[in-house]
């Protein structure tokens, strides 16, 4: 089979997958879809209600609910790819059993999924925010697409990663939940770096997903810069993960036992 | 075409590594069929899957001159909360084929009534089967992989069933595993035995049923 003809079949297979996952999904619920972005909303809302109560500052003059938004929307991208993807193989294993399915198909088609809803929840969420306010300002757009991007690329790599480690051992599956959860409280959802102390700062920086959460805010706000993003070392990240994990899936391939 | 070389397959068990196919080497070249028989564990499903690509050998080769198809007789690659006709939209897109066409001939073919467009968790295991087989008979294949198929569904689907296979083993090739002596002889003209991880090929069902026997 020439390349072209492979790339041909593999987007055939991911197509018909997508659409599948559309209605695996959210397929039997009532009002289906409207979950994928009714979801994060109410995350949003109950915190930047709650942000309005106590009357917490935001900081560089951000209103809460575009602050929690910009936080909450490029983590969850994050935190959802990682574990859609973690879960690819897991949730498809029939799928499999058609030779023309590769567990790389599988984790694909679940990142656009993923990059797909959470671009719509964040078109939704902040036109909706526009409406409301009879106004929109974006400062970069293209910092904020970027850092959304980022945020599927990095959660997807992290998700291959554990994807294929889980076809080796059952560990590694049950470690992912632990391991990415505490990621919810440290990547910049409630925080920027500039307003933590200096000291506090490089560390926080260590966590790859603040890199992409500070991007989208930068991006967005007028009044917030990109100083702590290191593009760099997001992208070492992003690489490396990917470059792991695709390696992994060409090794595990042949071990992944169907029934 | 479809061509092994010397085929090994080992799974890690818990008492060690267990070889189920030791050596496995032939070729059916397009026009001709063969049959498989063996014992139960004896590696055959796995043998079937391994020429279709679902499951990769621990070493050896394989070639595929031609379009091969999916283990037919399994069902488990539907998903229960899909329809009937969902689960086959999703099996014509995977093989790039027409999707009105695949979805008629497939309701045609598994004759299954009003539970077409039911989910899939609903149906029976016989049901299930005929939607199987249809689905595989409306895609467009050269090589056809059949495991135990004719043994599901009662017996006007049966007959349905292997006219069907007669017809595409006229242009193309079968594959069968089948405990069935009197369904090899009808769909197959050559035979082999897996036993022990070793393939032996013979020239005749007879022979080979003689060779199983013994």
């Amino acid at each position: 089979m020439s390349a072209l003809r492979g790339l041909v079949v593999q987007s055939e297979v991911v197509h018909a997958i997508f659409l599948r996952e559309t209605r695996t999904r959210f397929g039997q619920y009532r009002m289906g879809y409207v979950w994928a972005i009714a979801d994060p909303a109410i995350v949003i809302l109950t915190i930047a209600a709650f942000l309005a109560l106590v009357d917490r500052p935001t900081p560089f003059g951000m209103d809460v609910y575009s602050f929690i938004a910009t936080g909450i929307i490029p983590y969850k991208l994050f935190a959802s790819s990682a574990q859609q993807v973690g879960e690819a193989v897991n949730g498809n294993r029939a799928l499999l059993f058609y030779p023309r399915v590769l567990p790389v198909d599988l984790a694909i088609a679940r990142w656009l999924f993923e990059l797909a809803t959470y671009t719509t929840v964040f078109v939704v969420l902040m036109g909706l925010h526009a409406l409301y306010e009879q106004r929109l300002l974006v400062d970069e757009p293209l910092f904020v697409l970027l850092g959304l991007t980022l945020a599927s690329l990095l959660g997807t790599g992290m998700g291959l990663v554990f994807c294929t480690l889980g076809v080796l051992s059952r560990t590694a599956d049950r470690a992912r939940g632990p391991l990415l959860r505490p990621l919810f409280w440290i990547s910049g959802i409630f925080f920027t770096v500039a307003s933590l102390p200096p000291h506090v700062r490089p560390l926080a920086g260590l966590n790859p997903v603040i890199h992409c959460t500070e991007l989208v805010r930068a991006g967005w706000f007028e009044s917030y810069e990109a100083t702590y993003v290191d593009l760099a070392y997001l992208a070492v990240w992003v690489i490396a993960l990917l470059a792991i994990g695709l390696v992994m899936e060409r090794r595990v391939r042949r071990k992944i036992e169907v029934t | 075409m479809i061509r092994l070389e010397d085929i090994t397959k080992v799974y890690a068990t818990k008492r060690g590594l267990h070889t189920v196919l030791d050596g496995v080497s032939f070729e059916v070249p397009l026009g001709t069929s063969m049959g498989i028989m063996g014992k139960n564990g004896a590696g055959k499903s796995t043998l079937l899957r391994i020429i279709g690509g679902a499951e990769m050998p621990t070493s050896g080769t394989v070639t595929r001159g031609s379009r091969v198809s999916f283990p037919i007789g399994f069902t488990g690659a539907f998903h229960g909360s899909l329809t009937g006709e969902e689960n086959c939209r999703f099996a014509a897109r995977i093989y790039g084929q027409e999707l009105t066409r695949v979805v008629a001939e497939t309701r045609a073919f598994a004759d299954i009534g009003a539970y077409f467009y039911n989910p899939v968790s609903t149906y029976s295991t016989g049901m299930r089967a005929r939607l199987a087989f249809g689905l595989s008979m409306s895609i467009d294949f050269d090589v056809y992989l059949i495991d135990e198929v004719t043994a599901v569904g009662d017996r006007r689907f049966k007959k349905k069933c292997q006219a069907a296979l007669k017809e595409r083993a006229a242009h193309g090739s079968l594959i069968v595993i089948s405990h069935s002596v009197a369904t090899l002889k009808q769909l197959c003209d050559k035979c082999a035995v897996l036993d022990q991880g070793k393939l032996q090929v013979c020239a005749s069902v007879d022979e080979a049923s003689k060779l199983y026997a013994a």
